[in-house]
């Protein structure tokens, strides 16, 4: 057998489960009897006051079991915590005021989801409809109508910083290049939509929660405090099987709380599964943004500061994570290059939209648009070729470890390489040429290129730049990324590994088997991997869970520690049998031997029977059993510090994206021709897997880029509520697809990996948009706001078109 | 959104008025409502039964006649709530008379909706409220003129 088993392309253990039917996902799920079902009232204003809510009819319909509304949730829990010091009132239900559409405003529970839903109708509210506000910009405007009252604005956060000497920069720019772009606000639709299992339990006050919630595992101590409940009260499970998130279903977590309140009061446990309509209209989703970006720039094309001003908006309530979205790239907003003076403005503003959260990207893809299409601008407005413009600002691979002004800490990389391979992969040149030959026969092509910087496994302390240094030090600094795991090997040399990475279809089960097979020498197809969460009996930190990527830089680290461990008592086992030292012996086979005599040797089921049956035959000192436990994190994620520096992610990673699109000028139809991407996360734990992860981050981003968005009327009325309207990217959509890897193994986590998840969805939309704005070229269209929707393209070539008329 | 329209109806001023301003003949012209019924002056009450594509359901709605000129023109406006959101329009019909003692009727309406209707229907709605008014308009002449014929 061979011993090496991390960074082959094994098939994922998940699979024969999943194609055959076995999974088992929270709706399969009926771990109690007598569950009853909810269903959710919501709200059909985008603001308005609830002056009157009438649920005696609901509650007299056959099969009902009882209605709850805001009221009780107001008497018995508390507003969700969050990271600002803004006083905003969040509870699972609305209480008084209603503050977006789809907003949850009362539940029924009922022998059957049918009669639940039949009895919605029965209940009354008199609501006072109030004006809403919908724009970014309108929301910053004082005189605007208030969500929060108390607030005194419909500011949540606002910070300022300044990094380097921003104004000398300026000073001394040659040219200074600025616009202001818009990010629309979009979402993840995973397959599978939220679903919880709640059940009070009065004899102990506690409450069991079954859910499809994949962390971060902050959320828990969140929920805890809402629910006014120890938290070792709140036991928190996740199935194994979570079909699909991208970042989305850490949302959930106030239908956790909501229905832990409907099972106290009814008395019963209960089910909820949400559907499609519910999903998109009120779940969670990405923020939308507003940046203005302004580039001192040197004639040769060299980047030498930025000033930006992001506005998010985070919907009705600035609800934990967020703000994050605005701080999540903080330590990497200077991309991949070599820009040393930074100013920001930060601002999370609250609008009558659905409450924003995790999806894949989280904030890069919002921030790498305006950053990308400026360092495209600053090469036209020079008359560069893109490609030089970033290949000179690219930072060089014997920078690294690199420094941003922000205080991320870049591990490793080498991005010239990487662009260089990409500028091979794709062409360029030839490119250039087949462009010119194109335009001639009236064909608008064009090229895009992006490189972006990739964060993986975030460090808590992140989130805590929302508040100023002053106001962090009134509490315990934040830091850090921790990760656990178990390895455990059962008396008959069974191994089993339990992880609290909460995976939702990323393969964590056949990567963790990897890991451990090749540790302990074995066949990594008889490793068992639990990848069930259990907050009472998992090894889990605050950090636990499945986003920023971070399987592969900590969760896997934790996985090889804890079989290292194993390995470790093993082998101290196995030299006191066989009269050596543990550094003479080798694991492989399923046996221990000599290095230099491998007749002498041991087998794994051996030395797991005496520390099972006979442990007063085990060396002095060593404890019975094989049970290890480690736990992971990375030095480099400190606190952020008195200037507001912080690294922000465990791993940095790189992507370069170089697509290759034709515009249709009759119909505005942007049809991708060719994407090539280049990806460095350092070693590739599973290359099979990795490049599953950036197919799907991929479609994710192009969704971003042509199609998707959470489109609202100017009075606030959702628009996009079913898959007719919220266009998705199919398989039919996908452009063909190029991956190419280099592995600059990060010098930080054991295994040397980085995360890779979410590159590709950061990168996409502005490539995309780079490509379209190339293909445009001629019209003078600047591509600021997305999705690229036939028309909204089509109406910038008419205007351009106008333009070009009236000035001849 | 909004819209605005007319229709040529064979019958005199004061006989068109009077029908529309007959609770029994604005009921029987609103596809899905069965009846009205008085609930101050000029306000009645109504069950709406709409579909809009697959958002189906009934609003409790009110329907009011205001800014009332008699023989002239007056503002319909509705107001309804229900299980797919709300519905809140207005609607202007002015009369006025022909050469050959027939009768102009010209409308204007505005129209907002909210919730499920809103966020599924959108796409539909303009379609549909053209349906909805066409229909009313078709039934109403059929009404007036059938009168006309008997006379």
């Amino acid at each position: 057998m061979e011993t090496k088993q991390i960074g082959k392309p094994m098939k994922r253990v998940e699979d024969a489960r999943l194609t055959s039917g076995q999974g088992s996902f929270i709706e399969d799920m009926s771990p109690l009897p007598h569950i009853h079902h909810a269903a959710i009232l919501r709200s059909p204003y985008p603001h308005a006051r609830i002056k009157a809510i009438r649920t005696q009819a609901a509650e007299e319909m056959p099969g009902v079991k009882g209605v709850v509304t805001g009221q009780d949730v107001a008497a018995c829990t508390n507003p969700f915590p969050v990271g600002v010091t803004a006083s905003v009132h969040y509870y699972s239900l609305a209480v008084d005021k209603v503050r977006y559409v789809g907003e949850p405003v009362a539940v029924v529970v009922a022998k059957n989801r049918y009669l639940a839903e039949d009895a919605l109708e029965k209940i009354e509210v008199e609501y006072e409809p109030l004006p809403a506000v919908v724009e970014i910009e309108q929301a910053l405007h004082p005189e605007s109508p208030l969500l929060h009252e108390q607030v005194g604005s419909n500011i949540a956060n606002h910070r300022h910083f300044s990094y380097g000497d921003p104004d000398k920069a300026f000073r001394e720019a040659d040219v200074v290049i600025k616009h202001k772009f818009a990010f629309p606000k979009y979402s993840a639709t995973p397959v599978e939509t939220y679903g919880v299992i709640a059940s009070y339990q009065s004899s102990d006050d506690s409450l069991t929660i079954w859910s499809n919630f994949h962390g971060p595992f902050t959320l828990q101590s969140v929920m805890a405090a809402a629910l006014r409940i120890d938290s070792n009260r709140l036991r928190i499970l996740i199935p194994k099987d979570v079909g699909g998130s991208y970042g989305i279903k850490s949302g959930v977590y106030p239908y956790m709380v909501l229905m832990g309140v409907v099972s106290k009061k009814l008395g019963l446990p209960v089910k909820w599964i949400e559907d499609r309509q519910e999903h998109l209209m009120a779940s969670s989703s990405g923020t939308d943004r507003v940046t203005w970006i302004e580039a001192a720039v040197k004639r040769d094309g060299t980047v030498t500061g930025l000033r930006m001003k992001m506005v998010d908006s985070v919907g009705a309530y600035v609800r934990a994570p967020e703000p994050a979205c605005l701080y999540r790239t903080h330590s990497n907003t200077t991309g991949a290059y070599r820009i040393e003076h930074l100013q920001m403005e930060t601002i999370a503003v609250m609008t009558n939209k659905s409450p924003t959260g995790l999806i894949r990207g989280y904030g890069g893809q919002q921030l790498y648009f305006p950053l990308e299409r400026i360092m495209q601008m600053v090469a036209t407005k020079l008359g560069l070729d893109p490609a030089e413009v970033l290949r000179k600002n690219l930072l060089g691979k014997e920078e690294f470890p690199y420094q941003t002004p922000s205080g991320g800490i870049y591990d490793s990389g080498d991005y010239k390489s990487a662009f260089d391979k990409l500028i091979g992969m794709v062409g360029y040149e030839e490119f250039r040429q087949r462009q010119k030959e194109a335009r001639q026969k009236g064909k608008l092509l064009g090229i895009g290129l992006a490189c972006i910087v990739e964060p993986s496994g975030s460090n808590m302390g992140y989130i805590t730049v929302a508040l100023t240094p002053e106001e962090r030090s009134k509490s315990l600094p934040k830091s850090g990324c921790a990760e656990g795991a178990t390895v455990s090997i059962d008396p008959m040399g069974g191994i089993s590994v339990r992880i609290s990475t909460a995976p939702t279809g990323q393969g964590h089960e056949t990567v963790a088997a990897q890991i451990v097979a090749e540790v302990l020498g074995v066949d990594p197809r008889t490793v068992k991997v639990i990848a069930e969460m259990d907050t009472l009996t998992s090894p889990w930190s605050v950090a636990s869970g499945s986003y920023s990527s971070r399987f592969a830089p900590i969760g896997s680290s934790a996985v090889y520690q804890a079989a290292g461990k194993v390995r470790e008592k093993l082998l101290r086992i196995a030299a006191d049998q066989l009269g050596c030292s543990p550094d003479q012996l080798e694991m492989k086979g399923g046996k221990v031997a000599l290095r230099n005599d491998p007749a002498k040797q041991v087998s794994l089921r051996r030395l797991v029977g005496s520390a099972h049956w006979n442990p007063q035959g085990l060396p002095v000192g060593t404890e019975p059993g094989i049970h290890e436990t480690a736990f992971y994190t990375i030095p480099t994620a400190q606190p952020p510090d008195e200037q507001d520096r912080v690294n922000g992610s465990a791993a940095y990673g790189f992507v370069a994206d170089a697509v290759v699109v034709e515009v249709d000028a009759a119909t505005g139809d942007v049809k991708i021709l060719n994407y090539c991407t280049v990806h460095d996360a350092g070693v590739l734990l599973n290359p099979l897997i990795a490049d599953g992860q950036i197919m799907g981050g991929l479609a994710h981003g192009l969704g971003g880029a042509l199609y998707e968005e959470l489109a609202y009327d100017k009075n606030g009325q959702f628009l996009s509520g079913s898959f007719m309207d919220y266009l998705c990217p199919t398989a039919t959509e996908m452009p063909p697809v190029t991956i190419g890897h280099i592995e600059t193994p990060s010098p930080l986590t054991p295994l040397g990996a980085k995360g890779l998840g979410e590159g590709n969805t950061m990168s996409a939309p502005v490539v995309i948009a780079n490509a379209v704005a190339d293909a445009l070229a001629e019209w003078d269209v600047t591509v600021d706001t997305l999705p690229l929707s036939p028309n909204r393209v089509w109406s910038w070539i008419q205007q351009a078109k106008k333009k070009k008329e009236e000035y001849a | 959104m909004n819209g605005n329209g007319s229709v040529e109806l064979n019958a005199t001023v004061e006989q068109v008025w009077a029908k529309i301003l007959d609770p029994e003949v604005l009921a029987e012209c609103m596809m899905g409502c069965k009846e009205l019924v008085l609930v101050e002056d000029g306000k009645y009450r109504a069950d709406l039964a709409v579909g809009v594509a697959a958002v189906k359901g009934k609003y409790d709605a009110t329907i009011q006649l205001a800014d009332v000129i008699e023989r002239k023109s007056y503002k319909l406006i509705v107001r309804g709530e229900g299980a797919p959101g709300f519905v809140e329009a207005e609607g202007l019909i002015e009369l006025a008379p022909g050469e050959d003692g027939s009768t102009t009727l010209t409308y204007t309406y505005t129209a907002e909706v909210g919730g499920k209707v809103a966020s599924i229907g959108q796409r539909m709605l303009g379609g549909v409220a053209k349906l909805l008014i066409a229909d009313f308009f078709k039934k109403l002449k059929k009404h007036v003129e059938k009168e006309q014929k008997t006379a």
